[in-house]
Order: C-alpha cells, then sequence, then structure tokens
C-alpha cells in the first residue's frame, strides 16, 4: 500500500513538471503573450506622443533603457529551460533590478545605498558606498548603456514558492488576492460536492432497485437533460426566471450574500446565506449530477447480476442485506474512484457559473484578470487548476485502493 | 440459394438500425434533428433581410437565393454572395451605393403602386442587422412592432437585432460547429488510440504520459488564455477544441485495439501473415465500431457546449457571429429583458437534449446491456 502510494507521487512529479511547462510556455513564452503585449503597449505609447515611425522597427523608439529593463524582467534572451526553472522557483531569479552608474552612489531599493567601481583586479564590483565593503549579495551585469551596469540580487522565487508576482490590475500580491477568494469558491464547491454525493448516491441507488419502472424512466429523462444542458446556462434561465428583476423575483440576481450581512442575525445570516446559494448551487451541481447518477446506477445493477449475488439471495439472506452488504461494497467502487475528477471540478472555482451568478471566486477573479490582461493571475489560476487536477486524480487513485482490496500495485 | 432466399436474414447492422427505429424516442429525434439542420442551410430563403425575387425594369433578381449558395460549403467558394448596389433599383442620393433596406423599397414600391416587385423571405429580418438600419429598435418585446410596423415574433436584442433570426442562424452555427469538430476528434483520436493500444511498448508509454499531462490542464481555460493573444476564427476556435477533444476517442480506442489484439482472429491474421495495416483497418476496426458510433453524440453535446460557454465568456467566434453563448451573455446584463436568455437557452436546450435521445437511443441498439437479477 505505501509502496503504491510512493509510486503514484513519484509518477505525478513528470506529469507536474510537462503540465507546468505547458503553461509556462503559453503564458511566458507565446506570441502575443505578455511579452509582446508589453512591448507593443511601450511602442503604442511612444506613438501617441508624435513618432507615427514608432511601429516601423522591432524596437520602434522605446528608449534603450526601458526596453532592456523590460527584457530583463522577461528574462528575453535567456534559454527556455532556465527561464522555465527561475518561473517555477527552482533556479535564482533576479531580484531588485536597478540600472546604475558607475562611480555613483546611487539608491537602490530599501535604504540601500551602492556604488560600483572597479577593484584591485580591475573587474566592476559592487560596494557598500559609507563602509567601503564589497557586496557580496549584489550582482552585476553589463548595460548597452554606456558608463552604467545593471546591479540585481538573486532569489529563489516562483510558482513552488507561491510567489505568483503582483497583479497590475490590483497592484497587491496575486497570492493574496487569491487566498482572499478561495474561502467564497470553497462554500460553493464543498456543499455542491457533498450534495452531489448524497443525491447521486441515492438516486442511482433507487433506480438500479426499480430498474425499469416508472421511476426509473422519469428520473432517467430528467438525468438525461441534466446531462444535456450545461449548469452554468441553466443557471443564467434561473437568474433571469426566478431572480431579481423579473416578475417572480424570488430568489436574488447573484452576489454571495446581502449588503447588510454583517449586521444580521445568526440565524437570518445563515437564512440569507442560503437564499442567495440556492440557485448557484443548483448550477454548480448540475455538472456532476447526471454522469455521477448513471455511474452508481449502472454499477451496482451489474453487481445485482453477478452469482455471488444470486448465491446470497439463494442462502436466502435478507433482500436487503444483499443490496447493502454484499452488493454495495462492490458497487461504490467506481463511484469512488470518480472523486478525484469531481473534486477537481468543484475546488477550481468554476468561472463560468461565478460569472453567471456574480459570485466574487476565484473563477471569476481569473476570468476578470483574463479580460484585463493580468497574466499573473491568469497564470496563477492556470497553475493552481493544474494542480488540482493532478492532486485530485492522485486522490482517486488512493481511494480506489483503500475501497477495492483487490488492487494489488505492480 | 433457393433456401437462403427464402428465409431473408438481416445484417447486424440492419438489426441495429431496426433496433433503433423502433425506440421512437431516438428515431424521432433523429428524423427532427437532421431535418432542422437540413433547412438550417436553407435560411436564407426563409429568414433572412435580402428578397427571394426582385423584378426591377424587367430584370430578375434573387439576392437571397445568392447568399443561399454562398453559405452552402464548398459551393461558396465558387458562388460568391451578390451584392446589389441601391442604384441598380433606382436608387439615388446619399447611401444608395450601398445595398438597399429592400423592407423599405417594398413598401415604397407597393405606395407608387410601380410594376416592380419584391417577394420577401418569411420572415425579412437577418441575424446581424443592428440599429443602425432603419427600424431595428433595441429590446423590442416578443410579438410586438418595432418603429416599420413589423412584428418581431422573438423580440430584438441591444443591438436592435432579430432574436429569432440569431437564435435560427445560431442553431447551424453551433450544430456545423460541432459535428466538425467531432467528426476530426475522431479522425485524430481513432488512429493514434489504435497505434496505443495495438503496439503498446514505449510508445504507448509516451503517449499515455503525454495524454495524462493533457488531461491536467484546464482545458477551456487554456483557450480562452490562447484566444485572448490571438484573434479567434471559426476554423481556429475548432482548431483548438480538437487539440484538447481528441484524448476522449484516443483512450477508448487504445483500450478497445489492446482487448482486440489479444483475440484469436487477430492471431490467426498475423500467423498468416497479413500486413499490419491491413489488421488494423480491415481486421480490427469493424470491431470497434460500437464505441465510436455510440461515443459520437456526446461528443457533439460537449462540443456544442464548449462553443456556447466560450461564446458566453466573450472568448469564442468573432462578433456578429450568431450565437447562443453570447446571446444569453447579452441576456444577463439585461435582466428585465427575460427573451434575450430564455430564447437561446430553449435553443441550446431543445438541440442538446435532442442529441442525448438519439445518442441514448443508439446507445441501446448498439451496445444493449441486458442485467439478469434473481429475487
Amino acid at each position: 500500500m505505501l509502496q503504491y502510494i510512493i509510486r503514484r507521487l513519484l509518477l505525478a512529479i513528470p506529469t507536474f513538471f510537462g503540465a507546468t511547462f505547458v503553461v509556462f510556455f503559453l503564458i511566458q513564452y507565446a506570441p502575443g503573450g505578455p511579452y509582446e503585449a508589453q512591448l507593443n503597449a511601450l511602442k503604442r505609447g511612444q506613438g501617441a506622443e508624435g513618432a507615427a515611425s514608432a511601429f516601423s522597427s522591432e524596437s520602434g523608439n522605446i528608449p534603450p533603457s526601458q526596453l532592456e529593463a523590460l527584457k530583463r524582467n522577461y528574462n528575453v534572451g535567456e534559454p527556455i529551460v532556465l527561464r522555465y526553472l527561475m518561473w517555477l522557483g527552482i533556479a535564482p531569479n533576479s531580484v531588485n533590478d536597478y540600472l546604475v552608474e558607475i562611480g555613483v552612489n546611487e539608491s537602490v531599493g530599501g535604504g540601500q545605498r551602492i556604488v560600483v567601481r572597479k577593484d584591485a583586479g580591475g573587474t566592476f564590483k559592487p560596494f557598500d558606498p559609507s563602509s567601503g565593503q564589497e557586496r557580496d549579495d549584489w550582482y552585476i551585469d553589463p548595460s548597452e548603456k554606456p558608463n552604467h551596469v545593471w546591479v540585481y540580487q538573486r532569489a529563489v522565487s516562483g510558482i513552488l514558492t507561491f510567489d505568483f508576482g503582483k497583479s497590475e490590475q490590483y497592484q497587491k500580491p496575486v497570492w493574496d488576492l487569491i487566498t482572499g477568494r478561495i474561502p467564497v469558491s470553497l462554500q460553493f464547491g464543498i456543499i455542491a460536492f457533498t450534495l452531489t454525493y448524497i443525491v447521486c448516491f441515492y438516486l442511482g441507488t433507487q433506480k438500479a432497485l426499480n430498474h425499469g419502472s416508472k421511476f426509473d424512466v422519469i428520473s432517467s429523462s430528467i438525468v438525461f437533460v441534466a446531462y444535456s444542458v450545461p449548469g452554468w446556462a441553466l443557471g443564467a434561465a434561473l437568474v433571469v426566471l426566478l431572480g431579481g428583476g423579473s416578475a417572480l423575483a424570488v430568489f436574488p440576481s447573484g452576489g454571495f450574500q446581502s449588503p447588510d450581512y454583517e449586521s444580521l442575525s445568526l440565524l437570518e445570516r445563515i437564512a440569507d446565506r442560503i437564499w442567495y446559494f440556492v440557485l448557484p448551487t443548483l448550477a454548480y451541481t448540475l455538472g456532476g449530477f447526471a454522469t455521477t447518477t448513471l455511474l452508481m446506477k449502472n454499477s451496482l445493477l451489474e453487481t445485482m447480476s453477478q452469482d455471488f449475488v444470486r448465491t446470497a439471495y439463494a442462502k436466502g439472506i435478507r433482500e436487503n442485506r444483499v443490496v447493502w452488504l454484499h452488493a454495495m461494497r462492490n458497487s461504490i467502487i467506481p463511484l469512488v474512484a470518480s472523486i478525484g475528477g469531481i473534486i477537481g471540478l468543484f475546488l477550481a472555482g468554476n468561472y463560468l457559473v461565478e460569472h453567471a451568478f456574480n459570485i466574487d471566486g476565484i473563477g471569476k477573479l481569473s476570468y476578470e484578470a483574463l479580460l484585463a490582461r493580468d497574466y499573473n493571475v491568469v497564470n496563477a489560476f492556470t497553475v493552481l487548476t493544474t494542480l488540482i487536477s493532478l492532486f485530485g486524480s492522485i486522490i482517486s487513485d488512493f481511494m480506489l485502493a483503500v475501497v477495492d482490496p483487490r488492487i494489488r500495485f505492480s | 440459394m433457393a433456401s437462403q432466399q427464402s428465409t431473408p436474414s438481416l445484417s447486424i447492422t440492419q438489426r441495429r438500425w431496426r433496433k433503433f427505429k423502433s425506440m421512437k424516442r431516438g428515431y424521432y429525434s433523429l428524423v427532427l434533428l437532421v431535418t432542422a439542420y437540413l433547412v438550417s442551410f436553407a435560411l436564407p430563403l426563409l429568414i433572412g433581410s435580402k428578397p427571394i425575387f426582385v423584378q426591377y425594369d424587367g430584370n430578375w433578381y434573387s439576392p437571397a437565393f445568392r447568399e443561399f449558395l454562398a453559405e452552402l460549403p464548398l459551393v461558396g467558394s465558387i458562388a460568391p454572395p451578390s451584392f446589389e448596389p441601391g442604384t441598380k433599383f433606382g436608387l439615388t442620393g446619399p447611401g444608395s451605393e450601398s445595398e438597399p433596406n429592400y423592407r423599405e423599397l417594398k413598401t415604397e414600391w407597393e405606395r407608387q403602386g410601380s410594376d416592380n416587385m419584391i417577394v420577401m423571405p418569411f420572415y425579412p429580418f437577418s441575424p446581424n442587422e443592428d440599429v443602425t438600419v432603419t427600424g431595428n429598435k433595441k429590446f423590442v418585446a416578443p410579438f410586438e412592432e418595432d418603429d416599420s410596423g413589423h412584428v418581431r415574433i422573438l423580440g430584438t436584442d441591444n443591438n436592435g437585432r432579430d432574436v429569432l433570426a440569431r437564435m435560427t442562424y445560431g442553431f447551424r452555427v453551433s450544430l456545423s460547429f460541432a459535428l466538425l469538430i467531432a467528426i476530426i476528434e475522431f479522425l485524430i483520436g481513432i488512429p493514434i488510440g489504435a497505434v496505443m493500444g495495438y503496439f503498446g511498448g514505449w510508445i504507448d508509454i509516451l503517449l499515455q504520459r503525454f495524454m495524462e499531462i493533457w488531461h491536467a490542464l484546464p482545458f477551456l481555460f487554456v483557450i480562452m488564455i490562447v484566444v485572448s493573444m490571438i484573434n479567434p476564427t471559426f476554423f481556429l476556435l475548432v482548431f483548438l477544441i480538437v487539440i484538447f477533444g481528441w484524448l476522449g476517442m484516443a483512450s477508448q480506442m487504445r483500450a478497445q485495439y489492446y482487448r482486440e489484439r489479444s483475440r484469436d482472429y487477430v492471431a490467426a491474421a498475423v500467423s498468416i501473415g497479413v500486413p499490419t495495416r491491413t489488421i488494423l483497418v480491415k481486421h480490427i476496426l469493424p470491431n470497434t465500431l460500437i464505441p465510436i458510433i455510440t461515443f459520437f453524440p456526446f461528443a457533439v453535446v460537449s462540443g456544442i457546449s464548449a462553443l456556447v460557454s466560450l461564446d458566453f465568456l466573450g472568448f469564442g467566434l468573432p462578433p456578429p457571429t450568431p450565437s447562443w453563448g453570447q446571446m444569453i451573455g447579452v441576456g444577463l446584463q439585461n435582466l428585465s429583458e427575460y427573451w434575450l436568455v430564455v430564447v437561446p437557452f430553449s435553443a441550446l436546450f431543445l438541440t442538446l437534449t435532442l442529441v442525448v435521445f438519439i445518442g441514448e437511443g443508439i446507445r441501446e441498439a448498439f451496445d444493449p446491456k441486458v442485467f439478469s437479477r434473481l429475487r
């Protein structure tokens, strides 16, 4: 068992690197990505000041120092593998990058000052201007600007250290933004997850035990409909028909809680939450509802037609005992195996539903970040979703090993 | 010979088809959907702002028919849509160089009592005519008249575009898109899955690792990122969705070929020296048809859902392409105009339900599961 889990975790490592490399390549390297977007913004900025020829050449009329800073910021020119390792937070990345003039006492942030001059060996080194000591923690790169060099510090920070950079839109660290929104998405996710499993387990079992009955046929139609319609679309229709603004304004038209939530009493708060949660939860749940129900039903039906169930009946065991003790243990295996996928579905925050209901969760945050081209947030969300999905599949395999003792790990 | 003719036996395909036909729900869904899809290609003749016939000074024109030809796949490339400037029909003054408003022209000619004649389509509004066209008003409620006195059966949207026209044209766009995606996914997924399952070995391991990586990515969001960088077109979106969509079919096929390759008939074929390609295509493929066929309707459903979701978020087909997702998105911004959401949602709901019913019927006919239960 332990060996199996360790092997499974080791297998996840290459997948993790592969998946994050795709995300990295997509967001950091793609044509039209953040680097080119910034470059074009700089060019446009110059063009607006009157130089119509700004678009003519690759670097346009961007001041060389600005272009250099941009290139250094995105590590353009470094090999792609090194850039990927920097982005991951394995290789050291340059931070606190400053362009300083040689021989001049310059401020480099945080109250620190640095002067760059030649040392005894004739190479440029950073020195502390007050004590005259050489600074080991600062490094120097040559600059294209004459008589200037770049000084910077090195730090290992990247997505593995949860450093996703700063959001351009909110001017806040991305990690803080995301952790601030997680509780909202998580509440919907957990409620939807629990509801899905309770309802699907019960419904699937009843459908299997009454296979072919009127109840089975009618509930099958509902399941088909639930399968075919995307949850957010049903949510949108419900908001228009039952939400605020319509004739039947039963539920709020969106949002997470009432504006005066803080002033309510505990009971009122609970009622308020439920009132706001009904429609989005319905939309959330719809996604996994149909497949899970059918999975449960088919699995139980298949088990019920097997020989050991027949034997159990033949021995005269009561029906309830046969179903719940003999058949059920074998039937819930596929249901348990699907847990990982569904966890991923709910944990990641559903940007479609959150957009439709105007819920300030992670999904809506990332969707709006994408609209605003705030790529650090987009990057963080994509990495996070990928990690959750990988994590989900590990959970699935683990749960499967727990419920199905027949699985031998070789 | 005679005894064979006296007892006509049905091939397995014929029997399955009969079984499918006997299941009314799936069969009628198929008939309805195929009919609706075929009719949707003739949409310019039924719903559109271009007239079916114009008679002017003894000459006959048919802009709608030209439009119909131009929108047919393949034919469209050799028969581009016609453009008749207003001057051709005796219009003068500013704007007469552009396409005339045939509805106005018709009322004008009828008022003059001239011999010239215009026959408009049954419902004379096209999906992309917005407020800039005379008579198109924003937010006309269903069954109400717009400024020019025409009844708008399902109202107009925030740009004065006709909801009924957009809904019907959106049907054609959605279904064409999903069908194309499903077909290409199959064309890619089947050979890859077949190679993985039949040969196994390092190619299988490598591709499986790759598929695991691909599977971990949030595919819709990744597509949105790409679309935010590059302006999307119909075929680019098809390409992007197919990049992720072929996984499902490939893993299905992999399992099938893996199972079949250990069967006796494959061993027999190998031992008499049948080329591997022939074994893959002629011997094994027919035995894997069931998952291929039963999977197809569900691939169409996910194709439509993906397109609608992308359009809803604004990362789908370029505007002003009529699309249900975009319509629902607009409707959510204008909550009091209920028809803006209800109409496209109903269309989406009906279409997807029909496809799922077809899929269920096909699955039942091709892959019947019999559960015996002793109690």
